[in-house]
């Protein structure tokens, strides 16, 4: 690849970013996803943790912040590439010279960007509405670990929507699957209290990855070995996402194009 | 007379059936399976963890019977709205609003089927609880819960059939939809008891439906009788009835709006 086409492809992510934000940013669906969702479930966290631990406080906004990131991954970016095809605009996109794969990016690091909101929304919350002191204890660790867990939902994402798209029936458990992230990942409360045996399916998740760093910078409880362990976890998923996405991409590709399926349902 | 009577009730069993066969006409095990079965149990098995982490594990049967009652409004709340709704997402609505058909009968039989899946969805619940929760039913009066599901799921569709109007007048119906429930999870009781709520919030939860099924069905397994939780029953039931003629008087304004305007079918 040339360096000029890069910049091209580079091109094409930026404004399928910029045009992804504009359009999620009024879409009702998805402000209740990135808003309302977190805040409701926030309110609940809230109002059963930190009466008996008031310090809790900061566990439970990162915590429901994380719901709404995962959310908004799972019907957003999960449905970015059916989404073209509900709309009879996937064939111009796979027609065009720019891989897919950088169009779904851009979408994802939109939605993922967006509902970033979501932990800003519960902080305001927390902070505000309940008086309660929120720090974050070791800010430096806390933004790369934000950083990472953009990356890794964003990849995450890139495996989602081919797997959606290959297999409907994967999509009828969309609703299904929210919950038991939330439950596996530890957002609002330590995967020690599940059975044994769901442990090795929180670790083949990069978002128990990011909400261990995210809890563990906040909180102050950050060692230099936990961190690398989550922040090399991270990267890992992330870049293995990425490369298997490539792979179920040229699979959707070359399948479509042999069965002329690409705009059916 | 008779003759009026046996036409609504047919238009009452015909329209139901129809309206939950047209909702879930995609619907195949795989799907019901998904949506009706796996998610309840995920979400039950996160509001419970949750409550467990905040309280103590001896709490568990405590979340696990609010949340397994709360299924009640997935029925009540999605598959009611969106039989109303449907008619206008399909393009019936204004054969619908053309026909003689008795209203009531047409509007009030979109929750019928709803209310017995939603008991299904319910008791599924608890027997999610009951497996892998350690729910203890030992002391259960079993009618006498059969009865406060039966009530908690009436008082959900009348919530249903109200925000089903309003999915006439808007186009943001799942927005409605999903803040109805979530709103409940806070307000019910399932997972916050009402007792410890602000007063200007506790009015609010007394005013929805569930809050009173699931306390008397708290009662219940917890060994109440029949007779004691009886009047959280009456009240649910009135709560739904209230919703109910909310929701009625809503769909004939609305025919009559649409009817007047010419905006049967504006989106």
């Amino acid at each position: 690849m040339t360096l000029s086409a890069f910049r091209q492809d580079l091109r094409v992510l930026f404004l399928t970013f910029e045009i992804t934000l504009k359009m999620i940013a009024v879409d009702s669906f998805v402000l209740f996803g990135i808003l309302i969702q977190p805040l409701i479930i926030a309110v609940l966290a809230i109002w059963m943790l930190t009466p008996k631990d008031p310090t809790q406080a900061i566990f439970v906004v990162i915590g429901s912040g994380m719901t709404g990131l995962w959310s908004t991954l799972l019907f957003i970016g999960g449905n970015s590439i059916t989404r073209e095809r509900w709309t009879g605009t996937l064939e111009s996109l796979v027609a065009q010279p720019t891989p897919l794969s950088y169009v779904i990016f851009g979408k994802n690091l939109a939605s993922v960007l967006q509902s970033l909101l979501s932990m800003l929304a519960s902080y305001a919350l927390a902070a505000l509405l309940f008086d309660l002191e929120l720090r974050i204890v070791q800010p430096l660790p806390f933004a790369v670990s934000i950083v990472l867990t953009v990356f890794s939902f964003v990849c995450f994402g890139l495996i989602l929507a081919p797997v959606f798209l290959l297999n409907p029936a994967v999509q009828q458990w969309q609703n299904a699957m929210e919950f038991p992230v939330y439950i596996l990942a530890g957002f609002l409360f330590p995967i020690a209290l599940l059975p044994g045996w769901t442990t090795p399916f929180s670790y083949l998740l990069a978002p128990y990855w990011a909400a261990r760093a995210l809890h563990a910078t906040a909180n102050g409880s950050a060692t230099p070995q936990e961190l690398a362990l989550s922040w090399g976890m991270m990267a890992l998923f992330g870049t293995l996402y990425l490369v298997f996405s490539r792979y179920l991409l040229r699979v959707i590709l070359r399948k479509a194009r042999a069965d002329a399926t690409l705009g059916l349902e | 007379m008779l003759r009026t009577l046996r036409i609504n009730a047919r238009l009452f069993l015909e329209g139901a059936l129809l309206s939950y066969v047209a909702l879930f006409r995609w619907l195949r095990p795989m799907t019901y399976l998904a949506s009706k079965i796996m998610m309840p149990l995920a979400s039950i098995l996160f509001f419970t963890y949750l409550g467990t982490y905040a309280t103590s594990a001896g709490n568990a049967s405590f979340y696990v019977i609010g949340n397994a009652i709360q299924i009640a409004s997935v029925s009540g709340i999605y598959g009611v709205t969106m039989s109303i709704g449907g008619d206008r997402w399909e393009g019936t609505l204004v054969y619908l609003f053309g026909t003689p058909a008795n209203r009531l009968a047409m509007f009030v039989g979109r929750a019928f089927f709803h209310v017995l899946d939603g008991i299904l969805g319910v008791l599924i619940g608890l027997g999610w609880g009951v497996f892998l929760l350690g729910l203890d039913l030992s002391q259960t009066d079993f009618p006498a819960l059969l009865i406060t599901i039966l009530a908690t799921t009436f008082s959900t569709s009348g919530l249903g059939l109200l925000l089903g109007c309003v999915s006439l007048v808007s186009l943001d119906t799942m927005f409605v939809n999903n803040l109805a429930y979530f709103a409940l999870l806070i307000f019910s009781g399932a997972n916050i008891p009402v007792t410890t709520l602000p007063g200007w919030m506790a009015a609010i939860s007394w005013a929805m439906p569930l809050t009173r099924g699931i306390a008397a069905s708290r009662g219940l397994i917890a060994g109440e009788s029949l007779a004691t939780v009886a009047p959280l029953i009456v009240g649910e039931v009135a709560v739904g009835a209230v919703y109910i003629l909310l929701g009625y008087v809503l769909f004939r304004w609305f025919e009559f709006q649409a009817r007047r305007r010419g905006t049967l079918e504006a989106f």
